[in-house]
């Protein structure tokens, strides 16, 4: 799938751009401080209806403005597609082919994009959460089913959470209620640790050989996925959902006194090994980067073998972070098959082909232009 | 803008009035000024009979103006079955199907410890002693199929569990007279889980 169009009204420093692409590589050049990543930002932001960089949507708002708005034309496997959403202060409104959508859910997903930029790093270095989010946000575009599952686990961990505060203050005694509440948690937490561990093992697939083949052979890479229950390879719905149970049976105590819920898919964490050390802690920069840029191009494939059309890659001022070697493999990975967004402050030191066949964009105060 | 204090009152009563924000308030009190004066009275009085009128049952908790309700009262319906719903208006919803003669419990709200509201807060005491004779044989469980919803029923069912009375759950899934390929992805999903053998 490509994006054709997009349009930008009040977003961040856009007043009001309009902008055609190419179905090929796109490359957004301009000095710091002008536009580039909120124009990155802005495709991201039409095809998951929120932000990477952000969970505050009124940040995306210009200055002084009380909407900002989002357009963007895209072609797809099964025809063309256009989009628009609408950020105000009191929420977000989506269109897909100008009929709106009552749920985010619903319009989601309808292209896919995947960001390469800086903070991928905290992929790997960073918090659970963001490898928490990451994983989320990658089943969500293919998965409505998983993010409806979600938002009833988050629901339902409220719920729980409130509950327990109300037993550990002794405001409330009816631990039938706690039971409840804790049977309703576990069949949606047990759905999202399923998916999660699935989507684990897909990506591992894809991602072991590319890891292989930009580390010249010399390093294996393994997803491992830590959930707050043991799940084997080959995991059913029915073991999980009484792995749960078990497990929410021997905290129950621990968890009244704490007054929270101290398992579940909202405690997840996934691990990045190479030769059979963890990244995080025993890998160096270089390793960390390698891995980073290995799950990203895995994703793509991913997402490709899941909704047979490439999604679109925007690639936010990494390129320059690569050396040569992951540069070229990363260039001919997507050559030719995946619409790609690259913004950098200079294409001075790339030399590789498929940047001299790019059409390059100028960003400068809030303005693009077609160089 | 500056409205004489009659009508801005008016305008003001309006807008308690879910669904209607200041546009459709000044627009409907201004119609009220046009309207004849009998009409106006027959509204106020309507208005304020309902409120007056209208208690709830003290056996099933529907809205009626007398005690106990026409439903509880009626000879002819079917003393064995008690369908248990969130809110008197999900009584009228079933009422409308003509296809169940049973009783109701309508609970006035649902289990959800944020909002502050717990099994002792919603009718399920009550409930209980309703159940203590034992002509009632079956309990439908009817509430929304949301999370408070579905936490309520499940509540209920564990708490009927030692009578031996038969408890069921409404089932969810896709309208009737629908296309599949009209049907969200969570619905869908929802209907295949609740498939059942032919």
């Amino acid at each position: 799938m490509f994006l054709t169009h997009l349009s930008l009204k009040n977003y961040r420093n856009y007043k009001q751009e309009d902008i055609e692409f190419t179905n090929n590589i796109n490359v957004i050049l301009g000095e710091n401080a002008q536009g580039k990543t909120n124009m990155m930002e802005a495709i991201y932001v039409l095809a998951m209806a929120k932000s990477h960089r952000t969970t505050n949507d009124k940040e995306l708002i210009r200055w002084d403005e009380e909407y900002a708005k989002i357009e963007g034309r895209a072609i797809k496997r099964n025809g063309p597609l256009s989009l628009e959403l609408i950020i105000s202060k009191k929420g977000k409104k989506a269109k897909s082919n100008h009929i709106e959508q009552q749920k985010l859910s619903q319009y989601i997903g309808q292209i896919n994009v995947v960001m390469f930029a800086p903070e991928d790093l905290h992929l790997v270095k960073g918090s659970p959460q963001v490898r928490r989010r990451f994983i989320d946000m990658e089943i969500g575009q293919v998965s409505p089913v998983y993010m409806h599952d979600l938002s009833q686990y988050q629901k339902i961990l409220q719920q729980r959470n409130h509950y327990l505060k109300l037993l550990q203050t002794k405001q409330q005694h009816d631990e039938t209620v706690l039971d409840i509440l804790t049977q309703q948690l576990i069949e949606l937490a047990a759905k999202i640790t399923l998916k999660r561990h699935e989507f684990l093992q897909l990506l591992q697939k894809w991602a072991e050989p590319i890891h292989y083949e930009i580390s010249r052979g010399l390093e294996k890479l393994q997803i491992k996925y830590h959930p707050s229950v043991n799940v084997s390879e080959k995991m059913e719905l029915s073991r999980i959902i009484e792995a749960y149970s078990e497990k929410f049976v021997t905290i129950k105590e621990k968890e009244i006194d704490r007054g929270m819920t101290l398992a579940g898919p909202h405690r997840d964490d996934i691990s990045f090994d190479v030769n059979e050390k963890d990244v995080q802690t025993f890998g160096s920069q270089g390793q960390q980067r390698t891995t980073a840029l290995s799950i990203k191009l895995a994703e793509i494939e991913l997402i490709f073998s899941e909704i047979g059309d490439y999604p679109i890659l925007l690639l936010d001022d990494v390129l320059s972070e690569l050396d040569d070697f992951r540069q070229t493999h990363l260039l001919d990975a997507i050559r030719q098959k995946v619409q790609t967004f690259v913004t950098t402050t200079s294409i001075d030191g790339i030399e590789h082909d498929v940047i001299k066949e790019a059409t390059i964009y100028k960003v400068s105060s809030g303005h693009i232009s077609n160089r | 803008m500056h409205y004489p204090e009659p009508i801005s009152k008016l305008i003001d009563s309006f807008m308690k009035l879910p669904g209607i924000g200041p546009k459709t308030a000044v627009r409907l009190a201004f119609f009220v000024l046009n309207m004849k004066e009998d009409t106006v009275l027959d509204f106020a009085k309507a208005l304020v009979n309902a409120k007056r009128n209208l208690t709830y049952c003290t056996i099933c908790g529907h809205i009626t103006d007398k005690d106990p309700c026409y439903i509880c009262e009626d000879e002819r319906r079917d003393k064995t079955t008690i369908c248990v719903v969130q809110d008197p208006k999900d009584v009228i919803a079933m009422e409308k199907m003509k296809e169940y003669n049973g009783l109701y419990h309508v609970l006035h709200g649902a289990i959800s410890p944020m909002d502050g509201i717990g099994p002792e807060d919603i009718k399920i005491p009550e409930l209980l002693k309703r159940l203590q004779d034992e002509t009632v044989q079956e309990v439908i469980l009817a509430t929304n199929p949301n999370i408070e919803g579905e936490a309520t029923a499940m509540y209920i069912s564990r708490l009927l569990k030692p009578t031996g009375i038969k408890i069921t759950r409404i089932a969810h899934g896709l309208p009737v007279g629908g296309d599949l390929e009209y049907a969200d992805e969570v619905t869908l999903s929802k209907a295949l889980e609740g498939r059942r053998e032919l």
